[in-house]
């Protein structure tokens, strides 16, 4: 905790002395979900600017000689999950361990310019929680190591089977060192709701700049309409469901017998 | 084309839904069987939370199953009173099922459940039908006739609280009526099938109804109990997909069509073989996947999704 607020009072206090400044945006803040919606790319982009002048808050030297690098962490609302276990019980396979985690991200991409390792010591990821490897699970105390490990091993392999969790390194590109540009991918099977992108701004092993921008991904139209109307009024969700098929089966076979 | 389904949470290919509709609906118009118990485990093996196909696919059998009512009434083939025995059996039943679902949902067993439910009732039902195609078709060569109908009076008739069926000539007792729609009710609720294979034989064989009336009141049980099912799981899980449903009706009534003109050119005891083969096979897949150890042993799954309140 006293290391990660020592770092960050260095990254505040850092930053204006040096005065690099960095602008990134998103090409689009919205993703909507409809019918056809079969997964995304968005276009994370912007620019470092090293030569701000005096009156606009720099001290009007350019920054020079120093070898930038980027990360981009793309997270959605943390999300209540659970986690299960299978074990062999008389020879059939059962649900048999439990674990729940409450606010784990259920969507996280990582991109940067070169491998992580390379970029930022091990203590500066796991505060930042920077990588896969360093999201922080809320295991229950009671498990002993072995035990947290494969749960955390687990839930990674999952999340990563589905597409919600990824890193790719190098998939940042930079132009004369000003420019960068990531393309991220979002599967069909997202989770709705808020999510940040933040891009850090790395030099010789240290964060120095960060900007995050919002993203908004909701189901829209007709699967919005269903999903919220099978979560928010069941009761009456299961009557259209039972009166859409009554109709449908009735005009079904008034068709084919037409047909026929 | 993919197609996002708003319920089951995933984008699938709209031809391959229509593909399993179209196929599964081609089976039952062919064998006329209601179809339930095969696509079910199509849409769990094609990625459907087991959870999800079967509350779908109790949905998509009550409109596969009204149309067949309906004909079935005009032409005088339901016995209603039968039929609304059977419906109050159900209701039991498919509420006992349902909230059966619904706490199974929450302990995370109800996958598990569904893989064994299906196991010893397709394992169950493939292997007689099998082995009643091949008598049937070693008697046909030795020339023999096959048996006359009607059973003779067994302990069926000994049972109280009888009630008089006109419509099927029938005085016998409502019990066993109640326990056969009780368990069908319970099978759509757990399972995602109409229960048509389990319904019919009972109606012939133990309560002995007349052959017209057989299929008509099982249709009509049948639309109730899973309409009755839609409206229980929408209410305990939120696991019925209506996109998911609609679109599997669109290629089961097509491929039915074509399933009932296929049908009528083959023999019937070889396409109960072919189809006694294909429950089989579905069973196998099933079994291996319960007892070989996943690739995965660990799954993720919402914290919300299930929970019984």
């Amino acid at each position: 905790m006293l290391t990660g607020l020592l770092l960050l009072l260095a990254v505040v206090a850092a930053s204006p002395a040096r005065a690099e400044r960095l602008v990134t945006d998103l090409s689009d803040n919205m993703i909507d979900i409809n019918a056809r919606f079969s997964g995304t790319d968005l276009m994370v982009f912007g620019a470092i600017d090293m030569d701000i002048p005096q009156d606009d808050g720099g001290h009007g030297v350019v920054v020079e000689g120093m070898d930038y690098d980027m990360i981009v962490v793309v997270t959605s609302d943390p999300k209540d999950m659970m986690i299960r276990r299978k074990e062999r019980i008389s020879g059939i396979w059962v649900n048999k361990g439990m674990e729940e985690l409450s606010g784990v991200p259920g969507y996280y991409a990582l991109g940067t310019t070169r491998h992580l390792d390379d970029l930022l010591a091990p203590a500066v990821r796991k505060q930042y929680q920077i990588g896969l490897d360093n999201i922080s699970l809320p295991l229950s105390q009671g498990l002993d190591a072995e035990e947290r490990e494969g749960y955390r091993a687990g839930f990674i392999r999952n999340m990563k089977a589905k597409g919600l969790y990824k890193e790719e390194f190098g998939n940042i590109n930079m132009r004369e060192g000003i420019l960068f540009w990531a393309r991220m991918y979002f599967p069909a099977n997202m989770p709705v709701g808020d999510y940040k992108t933040t891009v850090y701004l790395v030099r010789q092993g240290d964060i120095v700049l960060s900007r995050t921008t919002g993203l908004h991904v909701d189901k829209v139209g007709l699967e919005r309409m269903i999903y919220n109307f099978a979560q928010q009024s069941p009761a009456a969700y299961g009557l259209v469901a039972i009166l859409v098929a009554l109709v449908a089966g009735w005009l079904g076979g008034f068709l084919s017998r037409k047909v026929s | 084309m993919q197609i996002y389904l708003p319920i089951a949470e995933l984008s699938i290919n709209i031809f391959v839904l229509l593909a399993m509709g179209g196929g599964v609906g081609f089976l039952s118009g062919m064998f006329g069987v209601g179809g339930g118990f095969l696509m079910t485990p199509l849409l769990i093996f094609a990625g459907v939370p087991p959870a999800v196909a079967v509350a779908s696919e109790a949905n998509q059998i009550t409109a596969a199953s009204v149309s067949g009512a309906l004909a079935h009434a005009q032409r005088g083939g339901v016995d209603y009173k039968m039929g609304f025995v059977l419906i109050v059996g159900g209701a039991f039943g498919s509420y006992a099922g349902a909230w059966f679902f619904a706490v199974l949902t929450e302990s995370g067993q109800v996958d598990l459940m569904i893989s064994i439910a299906y196991v010893i009732f397709l394992g169950g039902i493939g292997s007689l039908m099998f082995v009643e195609s091949v008598i049937t078709i070693i008697r046909r060569r030795r020339g023999d006739k096959p048996k006359p109908g009607r059973r003779p009076r067994t302990w069926v008739d000994a049972l109280p609280f009888k009630m008089r069926f006109r419509k099927s000539k029938m005085y016998i007792s409502v019990l066993l009526p109640l326990v056969i729609g009780a368990l069908v009710g319970a099978m759509a609720a757990l399972m995602g099938v109409g229960g048509g294979f389990i319904m019919i034989p009972a109606m012939v064989y133990l309560l002995n109804m007349p052959i017209n009336v057989v299929i008509g009141t099982s249709l009509f049980q049948i639309t109730f109990v899973t309409a009755g099912v839609t409206f229980l799981h929408s209410v305990n899980t939120q696991t019925v997909d209506m996109m998911l449903a609609l679109i599997l009706l669109i290629g089961a009534v097509v491929g039915a069509q074509i399933g009932v003109r296929v049908g009528a050119k083959l023999k019937g005891e070889q396409l109960r073989i072919l189809l006694a083969v294909l429950v089989l096979a579905v069973c196998a897949k099933m079994g291996v996947d319960l007892v070989v150890q996943p690739d995965e042993l660990f799954a993720v799954f919402p914290a919300a999704e299930g929970d019984v309140h």
